[in-house]
Protein backbone atom coordinates (compact mmCIF):
# COMPACT_ATOMS: atom_id res chain seq x y z
CA UNK A 1 0.00 0.00 0.00
CA UNK A 2 2.76 2.48 0.98
CA UNK A 3 4.76 1.34 -1.87
CA UNK A 4 1.91 2.08 -4.31
CA UNK A 5 1.28 5.68 -2.51
CA UNK A 6 4.78 6.54 -3.39
CA UNK A 7 5.02 5.26 -6.82
CA UNK A 8 1.54 7.18 -8.15
CA UNK A 9 2.64 10.20 -6.01
CA UNK A 10 5.66 9.81 -8.08
CA UNK A 11 4.20 9.33 -11.00
CA UNK A 12 2.20 12.54 -10.83
CA UNK A 13 5.11 14.98 -9.27
CA UNK A 14 6.66 13.44 -12.63
CA UNK A 15 3.77 15.58 -15.13
CA UNK A 16 3.79 18.15 -12.51
CA UNK A 17 7.50 18.86 -13.22
CA UNK A 18 7.40 18.51 -16.70
CA UNK A 19 4.59 21.26 -16.56
CA UNK A 20 6.08 23.51 -14.01
CA UNK A 21 9.29 23.85 -15.24
CA UNK A 22 7.69 25.21 -17.76
CA UNK A 23 5.73 27.79 -16.05
CA UNK A 24 9.04 28.50 -14.27
CA UNK A 25 11.02 28.97 -16.80
CA UNK A 26 9.04 31.38 -18.84
CA UNK A 27 8.11 33.16 -15.50
CA UNK A 28 12.40 33.45 -14.86
CA UNK A 29 12.92 35.32 -17.96
CA UNK A 30 9.76 36.79 -19.05
CA UNK A 31 8.41 37.96 -15.19
CA UNK A 32 5.06 36.79 -16.86
CA UNK A 33 2.59 34.76 -14.37
CA UNK A 34 0.96 32.92 -17.69
CA UNK A 35 -2.41 31.46 -16.77
CA UNK A 36 -2.35 30.34 -20.09
CA UNK A 37 -0.29 27.24 -19.06
CA UNK A 38 -2.80 24.87 -18.31
CA UNK A 39 -4.23 25.42 -21.55
CA UNK A 40 -1.00 24.72 -23.15
CA UNK A 41 -0.79 21.33 -21.68
CA UNK A 42 -4.34 20.73 -22.37
CA UNK A 43 -3.91 21.81 -26.32
CA UNK A 44 -0.81 19.81 -26.18
CA UNK A 45 -2.86 17.01 -25.20
CA UNK A 46 -5.55 17.51 -27.75
CA UNK A 47 -2.83 17.58 -30.63
CA UNK A 48 -1.39 14.72 -29.19
CA UNK A 49 -4.52 12.87 -29.57
CA UNK A 50 -5.36 14.04 -33.47
CA UNK A 51 -1.52 12.71 -34.53
CA UNK A 52 -2.20 9.11 -32.21
CA UNK A 53 -4.89 8.51 -34.47
CA UNK A 54 -3.20 9.26 -37.62
CA UNK A 55 0.22 8.36 -36.83
CA UNK A 56 1.10 6.52 -33.71
CA UNK A 57 1.69 7.60 -30.12
CA UNK A 58 5.40 8.23 -30.19
CA UNK A 59 5.07 10.23 -33.39
CA UNK A 60 2.51 12.04 -31.18
CA UNK A 61 5.04 12.30 -28.12
CA UNK A 62 7.21 14.07 -30.45
CA UNK A 63 5.83 16.15 -33.06
CA UNK A 64 2.87 17.94 -30.38
CA UNK A 65 5.65 19.12 -28.26
CA UNK A 66 7.42 20.68 -31.50
CA UNK A 67 3.95 21.97 -32.42
CA UNK A 68 3.63 23.57 -28.84
CA UNK A 69 7.35 25.02 -29.09
CA UNK A 70 6.14 26.90 -32.50
CA UNK A 71 2.94 27.93 -31.27
CA UNK A 72 4.99 29.62 -27.82
CA UNK A 73 7.09 31.05 -29.90
CA UNK A 74 3.84 32.91 -31.51
CA UNK A 75 2.74 33.63 -28.22
CA UNK A 76 5.99 35.55 -27.06
CA UNK A 77 6.02 37.78 -29.95
CA UNK A 78 3.01 38.22 -30.88
CA UNK A 79 1.42 38.48 -26.68
CA UNK A 80 4.45 38.82 -24.35
CA UNK A 81 6.76 41.09 -26.04
CA UNK A 82 4.48 44.00 -27.27
CA UNK A 83 3.39 43.59 -23.28
CA UNK A 84 6.68 43.54 -21.71
CA UNK A 85 7.07 46.95 -20.52
CA UNK A 86 3.16 47.06 -19.09
CA UNK A 87 2.01 46.42 -16.01
CA UNK A 88 2.14 42.76 -14.59
CA UNK A 89 -1.07 42.53 -13.77
CA UNK A 90 -2.58 43.29 -17.33
CA UNK A 91 -0.26 40.87 -18.80
CA UNK A 92 -1.88 38.33 -16.37
CA UNK A 93 -5.27 39.39 -17.52
CA UNK A 94 -3.75 38.84 -20.93
CA UNK A 95 -3.16 35.37 -19.90
CA UNK A 96 -6.18 34.41 -18.46
CA UNK A 97 -8.03 35.62 -21.76
CA UNK A 98 -5.40 33.15 -23.64
CA UNK A 99 -7.03 30.21 -21.30
CA UNK A 100 -10.46 31.34 -22.35
CA UNK A 101 -9.53 30.97 -26.27
CA UNK A 102 -7.69 28.34 -26.14
CA UNK A 103 -10.85 26.09 -24.41
CA UNK A 104 -13.00 27.31 -26.78
CA UNK A 105 -11.41 26.83 -29.87
CA UNK A 106 -10.15 23.21 -28.05
CA UNK A 107 -13.99 22.76 -27.72
CA UNK A 108 -14.91 24.04 -30.97
CA UNK A 109 -12.20 21.87 -32.86
CA UNK A 110 -12.58 18.35 -30.83
CA UNK A 111 -16.15 18.49 -29.00
CA UNK A 112 -16.74 18.71 -25.57
CA UNK A 113 -16.96 15.15 -24.83
CA UNK A 114 -13.92 13.23 -23.03
CA UNK A 115 -11.52 11.81 -25.16
CA UNK A 116 -8.54 9.17 -24.46
CA UNK A 117 -5.43 8.42 -25.83
CA UNK A 118 -4.80 4.84 -26.21
CA UNK A 119 -1.72 3.41 -24.49
CA UNK A 120 1.27 2.49 -26.94
CA UNK A 121 1.36 -1.64 -27.25
CA UNK A 122 5.43 -1.51 -26.32
CA UNK A 123 4.03 0.13 -22.78
CA UNK A 124 0.58 -1.63 -22.21
CA UNK A 125 1.80 -4.62 -20.14
CA UNK A 126 2.21 -4.50 -16.45
CA UNK A 127 4.88 -5.36 -14.49
CA UNK A 128 5.34 -6.71 -10.29
CA UNK A 129 6.16 -3.74 -8.06
CA UNK A 130 6.21 -4.08 -4.45
CA UNK A 131 4.04 -6.92 -5.01
CA UNK A 132 1.76 -5.65 -7.04
CA UNK A 133 0.89 -5.48 -11.04
CA UNK A 134 1.78 -1.60 -12.26
CA UNK A 135 1.20 -0.47 -15.49
CA UNK A 136 4.41 -0.08 -17.42
CA UNK A 137 3.16 3.47 -18.98
CA UNK A 138 3.19 4.71 -15.41
CA UNK A 139 6.76 4.02 -14.84
CA UNK A 140 8.00 5.41 -18.22
CA UNK A 141 6.10 8.54 -17.21
CA UNK A 142 8.48 8.92 -14.63
CA UNK A 143 11.19 8.14 -16.43
CA UNK A 144 10.34 10.63 -18.81
CA UNK A 145 9.66 13.10 -15.90
CA UNK A 146 13.71 12.45 -15.05
CA UNK A 147 14.28 12.33 -18.45
CA UNK A 148 13.38 15.79 -19.26
CA UNK A 149 14.91 17.30 -16.28
CA UNK A 150 18.43 16.17 -16.95
CA UNK A 151 18.45 17.05 -20.14
CA UNK A 152 16.66 20.75 -19.63
CA UNK A 153 18.99 20.96 -17.00
CA UNK A 154 22.37 19.81 -19.03
CA UNK A 155 21.39 22.30 -21.98
CA UNK A 156 20.65 25.24 -19.22
CA UNK A 157 24.39 24.07 -17.54
CA UNK A 158 26.76 23.11 -20.33
CA UNK A 159 25.25 24.61 -23.89
CA UNK A 160 26.02 28.19 -25.16
CA UNK A 161 22.17 29.38 -25.14
CA UNK A 162 22.05 27.57 -21.78
CA UNK A 163 24.83 29.96 -20.36
CA UNK A 164 22.57 33.16 -22.34
CA UNK A 165 19.59 31.95 -20.81
CA UNK A 166 20.92 32.15 -17.48
CA UNK A 167 22.25 35.36 -17.80
CA UNK A 168 19.44 36.94 -19.31
CA UNK A 169 17.37 35.57 -16.39
CA UNK A 170 19.15 37.75 -13.34
CA UNK A 171 20.38 40.70 -15.75
CA UNK A 172 19.10 40.91 -19.27
CA UNK A 173 20.86 44.27 -19.81
CA UNK A 174 23.96 43.49 -19.34
CA UNK A 175 23.30 40.61 -21.27
CA UNK A 176 22.18 42.24 -24.24
CA UNK A 177 25.26 44.60 -24.05
CA UNK A 178 27.70 41.54 -24.60
CA UNK A 179 25.72 41.19 -28.11
CA UNK A 180 23.25 38.48 -27.07
CA UNK A 181 20.09 39.13 -28.63
CA UNK A 182 17.84 38.45 -25.45
CA UNK A 183 14.58 38.86 -27.63
CA UNK A 184 15.43 35.79 -29.56
CA UNK A 185 16.52 33.76 -26.05
CA UNK A 186 12.89 34.82 -24.72
CA UNK A 187 11.07 33.58 -27.38
CA UNK A 188 12.97 30.30 -27.49
CA UNK A 189 12.44 30.16 -23.85
CA UNK A 190 8.50 30.84 -23.80
CA UNK A 191 8.66 28.30 -26.83
CA UNK A 192 10.35 25.17 -24.87
CA UNK A 193 8.45 26.42 -21.62
CA UNK A 194 5.22 25.68 -23.49
CA UNK A 195 6.51 22.43 -25.76
CA UNK A 196 7.29 20.67 -22.01
CA UNK A 197 3.67 21.93 -21.19
CA UNK A 198 2.71 20.08 -24.40
CA UNK A 199 5.05 17.07 -23.65
CA UNK A 200 3.30 16.78 -19.91
CA UNK A 201 -0.18 16.70 -21.57
CA UNK A 202 0.42 14.13 -24.34
CA UNK A 203 1.89 12.27 -21.52
CA UNK A 204 -1.05 12.57 -20.04
CA UNK A 205 -3.40 11.88 -22.23
CA UNK A 206 -3.28 7.64 -22.07
CA UNK A 207 -3.46 7.80 -18.01
CA UNK A 208 -6.12 10.67 -17.65
CA UNK A 209 -8.92 11.38 -20.29
CA UNK A 210 -8.99 14.42 -22.31
CA UNK A 211 -11.61 17.66 -21.61
CA UNK A 212 -11.18 20.92 -22.24
CA UNK A 213 -11.15 21.94 -18.94
CA UNK A 214 -8.45 19.31 -17.59
CA UNK A 215 -5.26 21.96 -17.64
CA UNK A 216 -7.19 23.39 -14.83
CA UNK A 217 -6.09 21.00 -12.01
CA UNK A 218 -2.58 20.53 -13.62
CA UNK A 219 -2.04 24.99 -13.58
CA UNK A 220 -3.34 25.27 -9.56
CA UNK A 221 -0.89 22.32 -8.63
CA UNK A 222 2.19 24.09 -11.11
CA UNK A 223 1.70 26.91 -9.62
CA UNK A 224 1.92 25.87 -6.08
CA UNK A 225 4.67 23.98 -7.51
CA UNK A 226 6.43 27.40 -8.81
CA UNK A 227 5.73 29.03 -5.69
CA UNK A 228 6.82 26.36 -3.24
CA UNK A 229 10.10 26.12 -5.27
CA UNK A 230 10.99 29.56 -5.08
CA UNK A 231 9.90 31.90 -8.08
CA UNK A 232 11.54 30.72 -11.22
CA UNK A 233 14.17 28.03 -10.12
CA UNK A 234 14.20 24.69 -11.77
CA UNK A 235 15.84 23.18 -8.80
CA UNK A 236 13.41 24.11 -6.40
CA UNK A 237 10.16 23.02 -8.78
CA UNK A 238 12.03 20.00 -8.41
CA UNK A 239 11.76 18.85 -5.25
CA UNK A 240 8.39 20.74 -4.60
CA UNK A 241 7.20 18.83 -7.72
CA UNK A 242 8.40 15.14 -6.03
CA UNK A 243 6.84 16.65 -2.61
CA UNK A 244 3.33 17.52 -3.55
CA UNK A 245 3.11 14.53 -6.02
CA UNK A 246 3.61 12.52 -2.40
CA UNK A 247 1.06 14.75 -0.77
CA UNK A 248 -2.10 14.18 -3.17
CA UNK A 249 -1.08 10.61 -3.90
CA UNK A 250 -1.14 10.03 0.80
CA UNK A 251 -3.60 12.87 0.98
CA UNK A 252 -6.69 10.79 -1.50
CA UNK A 253 -6.02 7.93 0.51
CA UNK A 254 -5.15 8.86 4.28
CA UNK A 255 -7.35 11.68 4.25
CA UNK A 256 -9.84 12.31 1.83
CA UNK A 257 -11.69 15.15 2.96
CA UNK A 258 -8.74 17.00 3.20
CA UNK A 259 -7.32 16.42 0.08
CA UNK A 260 -8.16 19.25 -2.20
CA UNK A 261 -7.27 21.77 0.26
CA UNK A 262 -3.54 19.92 1.52
CA UNK A 263 -1.82 21.47 -1.38
CA UNK A 264 -2.52 25.04 -0.25
CA UNK A 265 -1.58 23.83 3.56
CA UNK A 266 1.78 22.57 2.11
CA UNK A 267 1.92 26.01 0.37
CA UNK A 268 1.14 28.26 3.46
CA UNK A 269 3.17 25.99 5.64
CA UNK A 270 6.98 26.37 3.40
CA UNK A 271 6.12 29.67 2.51
CA UNK A 272 5.86 30.77 6.53
CA UNK A 273 8.98 28.77 7.17
CA UNK A 274 11.00 29.89 3.84
CA UNK A 275 8.62 33.45 2.55
CA UNK A 276 11.01 32.99 -0.59
CA UNK A 277 10.53 29.53 -1.72
CA UNK A 278 12.83 26.44 -1.23
CA UNK A 279 15.56 27.39 -3.32
CA UNK A 280 15.10 31.50 -2.32
CA UNK A 281 15.86 33.39 -5.69
CA UNK A 282 18.81 31.06 -7.31
CA UNK A 283 17.93 29.86 -11.06
CA UNK B 1 41.65 57.63 -40.07
CA UNK B 2 38.17 56.27 -39.83
CA UNK B 3 35.65 57.21 -37.66
CA UNK B 4 34.57 54.28 -35.48
CA UNK B 5 31.72 55.70 -33.38
CA UNK B 6 29.90 59.24 -33.93
CA UNK B 7 26.94 61.28 -32.68
CA UNK B 8 25.87 63.40 -34.89
CA UNK B 9 24.13 66.56 -33.27
CA UNK B 10 21.96 63.81 -30.90
CA UNK B 11 19.63 64.95 -28.90
CA UNK B 12 18.58 62.27 -26.29
CA UNK B 13 15.48 62.08 -23.49
CA UNK B 14 14.43 60.05 -20.71
CA UNK B 15 10.98 60.16 -21.02
CA UNK B 16 10.21 64.51 -21.01
CA UNK B 17 13.81 64.73 -19.97
CA UNK B 18 15.72 66.72 -21.95
CA UNK B 19 19.52 65.18 -21.16
CA UNK B 20 21.59 65.70 -24.42
CA UNK B 21 21.63 68.44 -26.28
CA UNK B 22 23.01 68.57 -30.04
CA UNK B 23 25.66 66.41 -28.60
CA UNK B 24 28.18 65.57 -31.04
CA UNK B 25 31.26 63.14 -30.88
CA UNK B 26 33.77 61.45 -33.20
CA UNK B 27 35.83 58.24 -31.67
CA UNK B 28 38.82 57.80 -34.44
CA UNK B 29 40.09 54.07 -34.99
CA UNK B 30 42.53 53.91 -32.56
CA UNK B 31 42.80 56.41 -30.09
CA UNK B 32 42.06 57.09 -26.86
CA UNK B 33 39.98 59.76 -26.10
CA UNK B 34 37.97 60.25 -22.67
CA UNK B 35 34.53 61.84 -21.97
CA UNK B 36 34.79 63.72 -18.81
CA UNK B 37 32.07 65.65 -16.42
CA UNK B 38 30.59 66.22 -13.45
CA UNK B 39 27.97 63.71 -11.98
CA UNK B 40 24.77 64.42 -14.24
CA UNK B 41 25.58 66.22 -17.01
CA UNK B 42 24.74 63.26 -19.34
CA UNK B 43 27.71 61.33 -19.81
CA UNK B 44 26.35 58.09 -19.03
CA UNK B 45 23.48 58.94 -21.31
CA UNK B 46 25.87 58.45 -24.00
CA UNK B 47 26.15 55.14 -23.11
CA UNK B 48 22.54 54.63 -22.91
CA UNK B 49 21.21 56.30 -26.32
CA UNK B 50 24.01 53.86 -28.01
CA UNK B 51 22.12 50.72 -26.48
CA UNK B 52 18.45 52.36 -27.32
CA UNK B 53 18.06 53.04 -23.19
CA UNK B 54 17.81 56.85 -23.84
CA UNK B 55 15.49 57.98 -26.57
CA UNK B 56 17.14 59.88 -29.19
CA UNK B 57 14.46 62.05 -30.77
CA UNK B 58 16.81 63.69 -33.40
CA UNK B 59 20.12 63.35 -34.60
CA UNK B 60 21.97 60.31 -35.42
CA UNK B 61 24.25 57.55 -34.06
CA UNK B 62 26.49 55.67 -36.40
CA UNK B 63 29.08 52.60 -35.88
CA UNK B 64 31.49 52.53 -38.50
CA UNK B 65 29.95 55.25 -40.53
CA UNK B 66 25.86 53.13 -40.46
CA UNK B 67 23.35 55.15 -38.54
CA UNK B 68 20.56 53.14 -37.28
CA UNK B 69 16.89 54.70 -36.99
CA UNK B 70 16.62 52.65 -33.58
CA UNK B 71 19.89 51.28 -31.87
CA UNK B 72 19.03 47.96 -29.37
CA UNK B 73 21.21 47.04 -26.21
CA UNK B 74 22.83 43.95 -28.38
CA UNK B 75 23.14 46.16 -31.81
CA UNK B 76 26.66 47.69 -30.77
CA UNK B 77 28.29 44.56 -29.60
CA UNK B 78 27.95 43.21 -33.11
CA UNK B 79 29.41 46.11 -34.61
CA UNK B 80 32.45 45.58 -32.26
CA UNK B 81 31.69 47.65 -29.63
CA UNK B 82 31.95 46.33 -26.66
CA UNK B 83 30.58 48.42 -23.00
CA UNK B 84 32.10 47.99 -19.98
CA UNK B 85 28.86 49.42 -17.83
CA UNK B 86 29.18 51.76 -14.93
CA UNK B 87 28.46 49.79 -11.78
CA UNK B 88 30.39 46.75 -13.67
CA UNK B 89 27.09 44.60 -13.94
CA UNK B 90 28.77 40.96 -12.91
CA UNK B 91 25.84 38.15 -13.27
CA UNK B 92 25.66 37.38 -10.08
CA UNK B 93 24.61 33.85 -10.49
CA UNK B 94 27.00 33.10 -13.00
CA UNK B 95 30.81 31.92 -12.47
CA UNK B 96 33.74 33.87 -13.00
CA UNK B 97 34.59 31.93 -16.43
CA UNK B 98 30.80 32.12 -17.48
CA UNK B 99 30.87 35.87 -16.63
CA UNK B 100 33.99 35.87 -19.69
CA UNK B 101 32.30 33.33 -21.56
CA UNK B 102 29.33 35.53 -21.58
CA UNK B 103 31.54 38.00 -23.16
CA UNK B 104 32.74 36.10 -26.28
CA UNK B 105 28.89 35.61 -27.54
CA UNK B 106 29.46 37.43 -30.65
CA UNK B 107 32.04 35.13 -31.39
CA UNK B 108 34.75 37.66 -33.09
CA UNK B 109 37.65 36.27 -34.25
CA UNK B 110 40.85 38.38 -32.74
CA UNK B 111 43.79 38.28 -29.73
CA UNK B 112 41.70 37.61 -27.17
CA UNK B 113 40.38 34.47 -25.77
CA UNK B 114 40.07 32.85 -22.27
CA UNK B 115 43.93 32.38 -21.73
CA UNK B 116 44.70 35.66 -22.63
CA UNK B 117 42.36 37.14 -20.20
CA UNK B 118 43.99 34.88 -17.54
CA UNK B 119 47.40 35.60 -18.14
CA UNK B 120 46.52 39.62 -18.07
CA UNK B 121 44.28 38.76 -14.84
CA UNK B 122 45.86 35.80 -12.92
CA UNK B 123 43.52 36.13 -10.02
CA UNK B 124 40.19 35.73 -12.68
CA UNK B 125 41.77 32.41 -13.44
CA UNK B 126 42.45 31.29 -9.84
CA UNK B 127 38.61 32.15 -9.19
CA UNK B 128 37.27 30.90 -12.56
CA UNK B 129 34.73 28.95 -10.62
CA UNK B 130 33.30 31.59 -8.00
CA UNK B 131 30.38 33.63 -8.27
CA UNK B 132 31.47 36.87 -10.32
CA UNK B 133 29.79 38.60 -7.50
CA UNK B 134 32.25 37.16 -4.83
CA UNK B 135 34.95 39.06 -5.84
CA UNK B 136 36.21 42.45 -4.70
CA UNK B 137 35.48 45.31 -6.22
CA UNK B 138 38.71 45.68 -8.15
CA UNK B 139 38.74 42.68 -9.33
CA UNK B 140 34.91 42.66 -9.78
CA UNK B 141 36.27 45.93 -12.39
CA UNK B 142 39.17 43.44 -14.07
CA UNK B 143 36.67 40.33 -15.04
CA UNK B 144 34.05 43.53 -16.54
CA UNK B 145 36.70 44.55 -18.67
CA UNK B 146 38.18 40.60 -19.12
CA UNK B 147 34.56 39.90 -20.34
CA UNK B 148 34.42 42.65 -22.83
CA UNK B 149 37.90 41.92 -24.38
CA UNK B 150 36.85 38.58 -24.91
CA UNK B 151 34.13 39.87 -27.52
CA UNK B 152 37.96 40.79 -29.16
CA UNK B 153 36.49 44.55 -29.44
CA UNK B 154 37.36 47.42 -31.74
CA UNK B 155 36.09 50.03 -29.44
CA UNK B 156 35.56 49.65 -25.43
CA UNK B 157 33.36 52.01 -23.48
CA UNK B 158 34.51 52.07 -20.01
CA UNK B 159 32.04 54.20 -18.08
CA UNK B 160 33.27 55.46 -15.13
CA UNK B 161 35.19 52.61 -14.02
CA UNK B 162 37.31 53.88 -10.98
CA UNK B 163 33.66 54.25 -9.20
CA UNK B 164 34.62 52.85 -5.94
CA UNK B 165 37.99 51.35 -6.31
CA UNK B 166 40.89 52.13 -4.23
CA UNK B 167 43.96 54.68 -5.79
CA UNK B 168 46.49 51.81 -6.06
CA UNK B 169 43.51 49.50 -8.07
CA UNK B 170 43.03 52.66 -9.80
CA UNK B 171 46.66 52.95 -11.36
CA UNK B 172 46.69 48.83 -11.84
CA UNK B 173 43.57 49.81 -14.04
CA UNK B 174 45.41 52.67 -15.78
CA UNK B 175 48.13 50.52 -16.85
CA UNK B 176 45.20 47.78 -18.07
CA UNK B 177 43.73 49.91 -20.08
CA UNK B 178 46.97 51.31 -21.85
CA UNK B 179 47.79 47.63 -22.91
CA UNK B 180 44.83 46.90 -24.39
CA UNK B 181 45.03 50.54 -26.31
CA UNK B 182 48.53 49.73 -27.79
CA UNK B 183 47.11 46.31 -29.05
CA UNK B 184 44.99 47.68 -30.81
CA UNK B 185 41.55 48.39 -29.10
CA UNK B 186 39.55 52.46 -29.38
CA UNK B 187 39.27 53.37 -25.93
CA UNK B 188 36.68 55.53 -24.78
CA UNK B 189 36.83 56.02 -21.14
CA UNK B 190 33.87 57.93 -19.21
CA UNK B 191 35.46 59.50 -15.93
CA UNK B 192 35.71 62.05 -13.32
CA UNK B 193 38.93 61.05 -12.12
CA UNK B 194 41.36 63.44 -14.02
CA UNK B 195 44.56 60.99 -12.35
CA UNK B 196 43.32 58.12 -14.65
CA UNK B 197 42.74 60.21 -17.29
CA UNK B 198 46.42 61.54 -17.91
CA UNK B 199 47.66 58.09 -17.20
CA UNK B 200 45.24 56.53 -20.61
CA UNK B 201 44.00 59.20 -22.29
CA UNK B 202 45.50 61.07 -25.43
CA UNK B 203 42.45 63.34 -26.72
CA UNK B 204 39.88 64.67 -24.33
CA UNK B 205 35.97 65.97 -24.65
CA UNK B 206 34.18 67.69 -21.45
CA UNK B 207 30.54 67.75 -21.02
CA UNK B 208 28.39 70.06 -19.62
CA UNK B 209 24.55 70.06 -19.38
CA UNK B 210 24.02 67.42 -22.23
CA UNK B 211 26.50 69.22 -24.73
CA UNK B 212 30.26 68.90 -25.05
CA UNK B 213 31.73 72.12 -23.97
CA UNK B 214 35.85 71.59 -24.89
CA UNK B 215 37.87 69.34 -26.30
CA UNK B 216 41.88 69.01 -26.90
CA UNK B 217 45.45 67.16 -26.22
CA UNK B 218 45.20 65.86 -22.90
CA UNK B 219 48.78 67.12 -21.88
CA UNK B 220 50.08 65.01 -18.25
CA UNK B 221 51.42 67.80 -17.01
CA UNK B 222 49.18 70.17 -16.66
CA UNK B 223 45.80 67.98 -16.11
CA UNK B 224 44.75 70.58 -13.39
CA UNK B 225 43.74 72.78 -16.28
CA UNK B 226 40.98 69.97 -16.97
CA UNK B 227 39.18 70.30 -13.43
CA UNK B 228 37.15 72.97 -13.99
CA UNK B 229 34.73 70.00 -15.92
CA UNK B 230 34.83 67.95 -13.18
CA UNK B 231 35.17 69.55 -9.60
CA UNK B 232 31.48 70.90 -8.13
Amino acid sequence: MLGISIFNGLVYGSLLVICASGLAMIYGLRRVVNFAHGALYMLGAYIGYTLSIYLNFWFALVLAPLAMLVIGMLLDKAVFRPLQDRDPLSVLLVTFGLLLVFEDLVRAVWGRGNLSIDVPELLSSSVELFGNPTPLYRLAVIGLGVGSMVALWAWLRFSRTGLYVRAASTDPLTTAMMGVNTERVNALVVGIGTALAGLAGVAAGPMLSLAPSMGGDVLVDSFVVVVIGGLGSLGGALVSAILLGQVQSFGTIYLPSLSAVLPFLMMIAILIWRPSGLAGNRV
Amino acid sequence: MSTLLSFDRVNAYYGNAHILHDFSLDVHEGESLALIGRNGVGKTTVVNALLGQARVRSGSISVDGRARPRWRPYMPAKQGVMVVPQGRHIIANLTVEENLLLGAAIQAKGPWNLERIYQLFPILKERAHTPGTALSGGQQQMLAIGRSLMGNPRLMILDEPTEGLAPVIVDQLGEIIRQVNDQGTTILLIEQNLHLVAGVSRRYLAVEKGSVVASGEVDPQRIEQLQQFVVV
